[in-house]
């Protein structure tokens, strides 16, 4: 039996070796499930969407409750010209979500506890939002560099000071949902090995505490989805509406 | 038929405002409290290191040693402490 509390990241083959040009594309276990949480979501909302009843069964409820969901967080903090981007930042969250949902199940694998991961999606966000932000507003974008009422000696150094924090976003997006995720995860394993090495008499209360951490990484889980989610909305709002 | 059409609205219209209500509201309140020191913990550390790294690499490019990443990483810090302020002035609209 494994104890060591790191070992649960480790990324192994799943199936033959597949090599493609001297880069290694084998089936990872990240890989499986990322498929089997795309394969939840899927069938999920297809099972959710299918009937479409006026008076819902419990899975329309819990899908129309998200998209409500979503729909509610991108006009409350990107406004109405984020309605196109919709669909993105739906299948962000909910990707993000049950990634999360399903590294809780015990013997998974969490995708979103490896920083490629998290940094890869928060990499396609930035420049993303930065395209558009070039693509709406053409090369008036870059005065979000250069904010207003500042003194002309001291452009030249908040400017700059506002560039290293536009390059910190993708930064700190990903760091805050990669970190949450590992600590947590790792955790739960050590206070798993308390219980084991304490036995009958004293693992008592570590397992108190580990059914605590489950609790509480579950809220985690679905909070840092949430952050993940809103925070692309904040960026999104800032290439849309310049100053606002 | 109408009638029972206009029943199920007003049932519809105050099971919405219940929702939104406790809903809502609950969990705004108890996801700011679990997330938002973590969250500024981040935005800080992020753009020091961004900052850091800035420098490193225009020194490796200048062959300035020690000077340009001191001075990166002190523009860093700054630029976490706006990132601080910024998202602390969100969170306060938010609640």
């Amino acid at each position: 039996m494994a104890t060591n509390p790191m070992h649960q990241f480790q990324v192994h083959r799943v199936g033959p070796e597949i090599k493609f040009g001297g880069i290694d594309l084998s089936f990872t276990n990240a890989s499986l499930f990322m498929f089997i949480s795309a394969v939840i979501i899927c069938l999920f909302l297809f099972l959710g969407t299918k009937e479409r009843k006026i008076i819902p069964n419990k899975m329309q409820l819990i899908s129309e409750l998200l998209y409500n969901f979503i729909a509610k967080m991108i006009s409350d903090t990107a406004g109405v010209k984020a309605k196109p981007y919709f669909s993105f930042i739906f299948s962000l969250f909910v990707f993000v979500l049950i990634c999360n949902m399903v590294g809780m199940l015990p013997y998974s694998f969490t995708v979103t506890s490896h920083i490629i991961v998290t940094l890869i999606m928060a990499l396609f966000i930035f420049v993303a939002v930065t395209i558009i932000g070039f693509i709406k507003h053409g090369f008036k974008y870059l005065s979000i560099f250069v904010p207003s009422g500042v003194p002309a000696l001291l452009l030249p150094l908040i400017t700059v000071i506002e560039i290293i924090s536009y390059l910190s976003r993708p930064v700190s997006l990903s760091v805050r949902l990669f970190a949450n995720m590992m600590a947590g995860h790792t955790m739960l394993k050590v206070f798993g090995g308390f219980v084991v090495s304490l036995g009958i008499l004293g693992g008592w209360l570590p397992l108190s505490f580990s059914v605590a951490l489950t609790g509480l990484e579950i809220l985690v889980a679905f909070l840092q989805a949430y952050v993940f989610a809103i925070l692309t909305c904040i960026y999104l709002n800032d290439a849309l509406n310049l100053h606002h | 038929m109408m009638k029972d059409n206009d029943d199920f609205k007003t049932r519809l219209k105050i099971a919405k405002d219940k929702f939104n209500k406790d809903f809502v509201a609950e969990s705004n309140k108890r996801g700011s409290f679990v997330g938002s020191a973590f969250r500024l913990g981040t935005e800080l550390v992020a753009a020091v290191a961004v900052g850091t790294i800035i420098g490193f690499i225009l020194d490796s490019w200048f062959d300035t040693k020690p000077w340009l990443i001191l001075i990166f990483f002190f523009l860093g810090s700054a630029a976490g402490m706006i990132n601080i302020i910024r998202t602390a002035k969100r969170m306060q609209e938010e609640d």
